[in-house]
């Protein structure tokens, strides 16, 4: 799951040097915080939020199949 | 993941209440397990008719598109009705991509008469990877590095649709099919993961590219028969509106599928279409002219 939000969010932000994702996993849940510089954050949160919540879909489809929980965190 | 739903559906004959229930589901016909509640009866004079009801469970698979492993449905031990009647089980819903393979294109084309219920999507496999535009190519190579990165064992094929599109919206005509096993994950319920998966990748190709990267991803083929499966719906139910001369209503749909209801019901002569309500409860209504 760091992957794709590494992918994701390199991808997308113009400074992929500062994206940094730390996960750490709390019993069935799996929390993930994402950090991006300051000017990036626009745009791994996207337009009403919309990037973030896509990038959710995908992470929670990936946790099911785990039998686990995931949250997404952007700082 | 793997809860069963069961709603109960009316229509002018079974197979109708059974269109309408699997579309609410939003499952295929060999998913569910069909009670017949209620055979439908003309009255005399259309006096005292009564519309067909059936009940409809989902049996293992709930995520609709899994045709390589849905099990036949298993009948429940003792249902109080017995499941009377399995309306058409020779009908298969798969292709509705059919995929000529051939690397010229060749303009199939076929007559869409404004009553044709067995539509099928017209379109060409491309093999050569390099024939594709910048965009696509783009766009699958960012799809295959989503997928990469979720684990998912899967392979894409591009296909290019042979008919003329609207400007407008879902309809590119690049369209990146997604095969795998268990890919029921990637579809999601009502296809949203689906959705995300085409926005993000869009959305990494056009950055990458600097310009609108367009294109469709399927993933087994869903939204091919999901939106077969509304066309069939749209014209049984404006049959039913001209029939009863009297305007029908469909269940709330995500902005797409009204879409494809509209469409499928444009060229009719003797119905039109118009959506009422608000937000996610906004649903098409089909009218007798």
């Amino acid at each position: 799951m760091k992957e794709l939000v590494e992918y994701v969010a390199k991808s997308l932000v113009d400074d992929p040097s500062q994206v940094e994702v730390a996960v750490e996993p709390d019993g069935n849940l799996v929390i993930l915080k994402l950090h991006v510089a300051p000017e990036d954050a626009g745009r791994v949160i996207g337009k009403d939020g919309r990037v973030a919540s896509a990038l959710r879909v995908l992470l929670r489809a990936m946790a099911a199949r785990e039998g686990k929980r995931v949250t997404l965190k952007i700082d | 993941m793997s809860e069963t739903r069961t709603v109960e559906a009316t229509g002018a004959d079974i197979e109708q209440a059974i269109e309408a229930g699997l579309v609410q589901l939003d499952v295929s016909r060999e998913s569910v397990i069909v009670e017949v509640l209620e055979e439908p009866s003309r009255g005399l004079l259309g006096i005292g008719a009564k519309q067909a009801r059936v009940r409809l469970t989902t049996a293992v698979a709930p995520r609709s598109a899994q045709p390589t492993y849905a099990p036949p449905a298993p009948r429940p031990a003792a249902p109080p009705p017995p499941p009377r009647s399995e309306p058409r089980p020779e009908r298969t819903e798969r292709p509705t991509y059919s995929a000529p393979r051939t690397s010229a294109p060749q303009p199939v084309r076929r007559e869409r008469s404004d009553q044709d219920d067995s539509y099928q999507r017209v379109t060409q496999l491309i093999e050569d990877e390099s024939e594709l535009p910048e965009d696509v190519r783009m766009g699958l190579a960012t799809l295959r590095e989503i997928l990469g990165h979720m684990h998912i064992d899967a392979s894409v094929t591009v296909e290019r649709s042979l008919e003329e599109t609207d400007a407008e919206a879902e309809t590119a005509p690049w369209i990146l099919h997604v095969h795998g096993e268990d890919l029921g994950l990637l579809i999601g319920h009502r296809g949203e993961t689906l959705s995300s998966l085409q926005y993000l990748s869009r959305l990494i190709a056009s950055r990458d590219l600097q310009q609108r990267a367009d294109f469709i991803i399927d993933v087994e083929n869903y939204k091919g028969r999901r939106e077969m499966l509304l066309r069939k719906l749209a014209h049984r139910m404006a049959k039913d509106a001209v029939r009863r001369r009297r305007m029908v209503e469909l269940e709330p749909m995500p902005p797409h599928e009204r879409r494809i209801i509209h469409l499928a019901l444009k060229d009719r002569d003797d119905v039109y279409t118009e959506s009422v309500g608000e937000g996610n409860r906004r649903k098409v209504t089909i009218v007798p002219k």
